[in-house]
């Protein structure tokens, strides 16, 4: 059998905190150990006690569900789920139009981007006559 | 506190009425849970407001998958505990702590006298426990969140969770028992026999 003091520390613990080795040695111990047993029924108890709490409520300050009820209606009106359907409609009408104009300027400026380039771009590959000098004042009165 | 699905069909539709009957049902409820977890009744009293303004504009994405109370239960543990990571403590946990007027639920006249008597002496206590350890063993053992909620709400892992959860137990029974002679934990164990009312 386990010893006491290995079995201590999982006494507090309910089932679902330890793992399966745990609850298996713990309730091997406590079946053969009555003040282990003892201890261990002791937090039952005390956990059963504290689940019981919840159910006690304690009164706030005068004024203060009067407060509440002031501070909540300054806001606006709940979001309920058709409020939340509009207000989502709305916004992806908003992002639709957003992005359409993005996605028409950026086309905009690779159209002007584009067309500068092949205004610049060098002609490669085509046959150009070698500039021809200019002429020279007895050329041009001999013609 | 159980709330009607209906009640809160109708403040999700935006129904100002049934808006302001949650919050008187469910107000004392929130209050309770904000004092155990802050400690003191001020910061309790700011928190329960906070917490129906945050209910105010989730509520709508509020979709029943849980039930309202465990919904409402979470929301007010995760505003207290951003209040608390915001301010330090104002008050000792002694004589702050200790409601006022505790309600009990029980039906018969000497099962409530218990009762109360029981809750009073156990709300004291866990008051008197160092802060981190009862705020685990209010959201664990109190209001029955699991170790990875709990070790969500208060950044923690869920080892440090179970570390405190481990001493504050200890340390309740060990108090419960230099006090009461293990009475108050026998009273409960029978109370709960009985069954709870909310």
């Amino acid at each position: 059998m386990t010893a006491c003091h290995a079995i201590r520390p999982l006494l507090p613990a309910r089932v679902d905190e330890l793992t399966l080795p745990e609850v298996r040695t713990r309730a091997e111990h406590v079946a053969a150990c009555t003040r282990c047993a003892a201890e261990a029924a002791a937090y039952t108890r005390l956990g059963q006690a504290l689940s019981a709490m919840a159910g006690f409520e304690v009164d706030p300050a005068d004024g203060t569900l009067e407060r509440i009820l002031v501070a909540i209606g300054r806001r606006s009106v709940v979001t309920g789920p058709r409020v939340l359907a509009a207000a989502g409609a709305s916004g992806a009408l908003v992002a639709t139009v957003v992005v359409a104009r993005a996605v028409r300027h950026r086309r905009q400026v690779r159209h002007r981007q584009l067309l500068r380039s092949i205004l610049r771009r060098p002609r490669v590959g085509r046959f150009h006559l070698p500039s021809l000098p200019a002429p020279t004042p007895a050329l041009a009165r001999a013609k | 506190m159980e709330v009607d699905r209906e009640l809160v069909e109708a403040a999700q539709a935006g129904d100002r009425w049934a808006l302001e009957e949650l919050v008187r049902r469910t107000h004392r409820s929130v209050y309770t849970c904000a004092l155990r977890l802050v400690g003191n009744p001020d910061d309790a009293a700011d928190v329960t407001q906070d917490v129906y303004l945050r209910v105010v504009r989730k509520l709508g994405g509020f979709r029943h998958e849980a039930s309202f109370s465990t919904w409402l239960n979470r929301v007010t543990t995760n505003v207290a505990m951003s209040t608390l990571k915001r301010r330090t403590r104002r008050f000792a946990v002694e004589g702050a702590a200790v409601p006022a007027d505790t309600r009990d639920p029980a039906p018969e006249p000497a099962e409530r006298a218990e009762a109360v008597a029981l809750a009073r002496r156990l709300e004291a206590l866990v008051a008197e426990l160092p802060e981190g350890q009862r705020q685990v063993l209010v959201l664990r053992d109190v209001y029955g969140q699991s170790t990875e909620e709990v070790a969500n709400a208060m950044g923690l892992t869920p080892g440090a969770v179970k570390v405190r959860l481990f001493r504050a137990r200890e340390r309740l029974k060990a108090t419960l028992e230099a006090t009461e002679g293990g009475q108050v934990v026998a009273l409960a164990g029978r109370r709960r026999a009985t069954g709870r009312r909310s």
